[in-house]
């Protein structure tokens, strides 16, 4: 078997902070936030976890003509002291998995502090403004965020027959090794979340570059966010059906299955065509 | 690291009795039942975390405080004559998409209770698992054993209700236990351990819904009751078994007409033990509309 984890280099970080997303998230936020970072702060890959332990190897899923592989891939940005790491989601031997994200994260890059983006499926329309939380691995890590209100003062338990979340037991594990840090979650519109959400990715990117002091410079961003308005409100004109459904949406109001299974497909076709 | 044991007491020769989730839940519920009948006392436990995902998260204030995982917990009860260990597992570790054992992460797993039989000295280990048979849901389940010793054999002739899987059904020479149960008394096998697997008859048309079939645990109750000499009263699944009837009896009324009509001939054929006669297209429309009618029937009950 080969070793659990490659290194292509060995960057030196002070005390950064590592910065979590997931492949096929909802809204494509753990691709595009990585990407974000990656590009606009030149990133480099330094490390891979070696996926025969914790992905099925038999073969590959295609989705849309497009060939899928599973990847875990840490970036370092030592300029300014993160590390990110994107991956898919391991099918088994989580705990090995997420203990091997710790092992980077403290042994290699002695890092200071873990955020895990998540998105969440939210029935909101995408005019709605992003209100997003976290929850936290300690009281003094919720402390240290109190300025960006991300607390809800949530209390939570998972029902019968339910499962937490990844980022949920990555935290809990970092937690165990000393490593504190917060969940970030995101609300996507559900009509968005098998589409692009640059909203939702810009809230996260905002946050980090304000906790991190990253510079992010916003306007690719910016425009996609635009050209993605632009091209909903087309839709909404040229479907009077789309537009009553967001509507109700801005208004609060809830959807029949049927107006929801057709704002979604139209919504995907839509910004699909469209060269969404 | 992995496993955990609260206490160490010195037992005497003590028989194993193994039980994990499966088709009918039918190998857990007759362990955790004699379990709580005869009132074992917690023994120990192998640590979750590296074998399962989580169950469960608890947040207070924003803050994550709790994380649950599937128990998997060792029990003991000393008796006049023959100690018991009792392994319960809330699940087997597998991947998301399945419900049984697979893997190295199995085989460690299978390894580790077998750990536990050796460090107290157990005799023997019984694993409890479905039988899916051609059987009725309004019959007497039987149980169908094998043993990974051919010593055993003999022997599992002559406990009551029980057959042999080679001669269940006309099935002959060749069968197959899923999971942790057929692992496990595998395991034993390669570690020298004489192990019996009692599986309960469950009918083919229930096997696939995500229901308990607590009338066949019941069937591996009284016969593990009279091989270990215990006391178990057989009332004890009673209430159990009268809700899932209700449950499976409501589901049967909406079988089309003429699969009721072939199902109730191969009970018949079942009960003077002829030759089965089910079609093959009989079986796909079961297949393939068993879990919606379940579904169906549970919103009703």
């Amino acid at each position: 078997m080969t070793e659990a984890l490659k290194y292509l280099s060995r960057p030196r970080f002070n005390n950064p902070a590592l910065v979590v997303c997931w492949e096929s998230d909802a809204g494509q936020l753990g691709e595009k936030v990585t990407e974000y970072l990656v590009h606009e702060l030149n990133g480099k890959e330094f490390c891979e976890i070696n996926l025969e332990e914790f992905f099925p190897l038999g073969g590959v899923v295609i989705e849309k003509d497009i060939v899928l592989f599973p990847q875990s891939s840490f970036y370092a940005i030592p300029d300014c002291d993160i590390v990110v790491l994107h991956s898919s989601i391991p099918r088994y031997e989580w705990f090995r998995f997420l203990n091997l994200i710790v092992d980077v994260a403290q042994e290699t890059c002695n890092a200071r502090e873990m955020y895990t983006i998540g998105g969440m499926v939210a029935m909101s329309a995408h005019t709605a403004p992003r209100d997003f939380w976290a929850t936290f691995s300690s009281p003094q890590m919720k402390i240290s965020l109190a300025a960006y209100q991300l607390s809800r003062e949530m209390d939570y338990e998972t029902p019968p027959g339910g499962r937490p979340t990844l980022n949920s037991f990555l935290l809990w594990t970092a937690k165990q090794r000393g490593l504190h840090g917060a969940n970030l979650w995101v609300p996507v519109p559900f009509y968005l979340v098998d589409g692009d959400d640059p909203v939702a990715q810009k809230t996260v990117l905002e946050f980090l570059d304000n906790r991190l002091n990253l510079r992010l410079n916003f306007a690719r961003i910016d425009t996609e966010i635009i050209r993605q308005y632009e091209r909903l409100a087309r839709l909404r004109q040229e479907q009077p059906e789309i537009d009553r459904s967001i509507k109700k949406l801005e208004g609060n109001l809830e959807l029949t299955e049927t107006e929801n299974e057709t704002l979604v497909k139209e919504v995907e076709e839509y910004l699909g065509k469209d060269g969404g | 690291m992995g496993l955990i044991l609260h206490h160490e007491p010195d037992l005497n020769r003590p028989t194993m009795l193994v039980g994990w989730p499966g088709i009918g839940n039918i190998g857990l519920i007759t362990v955790d039942t004699i379990r709580q009948t005869v009132e074992a006392e917690e023994l120990g436990e192998i640590v979750p975390w590296e074998f399962f995902f989580p169950n469960k998260v608890v947040i207070r204030a924003s803050i994550l405080t709790e994380m649950g995982f599937p128990t998997n917990k060792f029990y003991y009860k000393r008796l006049a004559n023959r100690d018991i260990i009792f392994f319960v597992g809330e699940e087997q570790p597998a991947t998301r998409e399945s419900m049984y054992a697979e893997g190295p992460r199995a085989y460690e797993m299978a390894n580790m209770v077998l750990d536990v039989a050796d460090k107290f000295g157990c005799g023997r280990i019984y694993t409890s698992g479905a039988a899916i048979s051609i059987t009725h849901h309004t019959m007497k389940p039987g149980v169908w054993a094998v043993a990974n010793q051919k010593s055993l054999l003999a022997e599992l002739k002559h406990y009551p209700n029980t057959i042999l899987m080679s001669q269940a059904e006309g099935r002959g020479n060749q069968g197959g236990i899923t999971g942790l149960n057929g692992l496990l008394i595998g395991t034993a096998k390669s570690r020298k351990y004489p192990g019996i697997c009692l599986m309960g008859e469950i009918p083919d048309y229930l096997s696939r819904v995500p229901f308990p079939y607590p009338k066949a645990s019941l069937a591996v109750i009284d016969v593990l009751s009279s091989i270990l000499n215990l006391n178990i009263n057989p009332h004890v699944l009673d209430d159990m078994i009268s809700q899932m009837e209700t449950v499976i009896s409501n589901v049967y009324q909406q079988f089309p007409q003429d699969i009721r009509d072939r199902l109730e001939q191969r009970k018949q054929a079942a009960e003077s033990r002829q030759q089965a006669i089910i079609t093959e297209e009989d079986q796909q429309w079961l297949k393939e509309h068993i879990d919606d009618l379940f579904k169906k029937g549970d919103k009703g009950a």
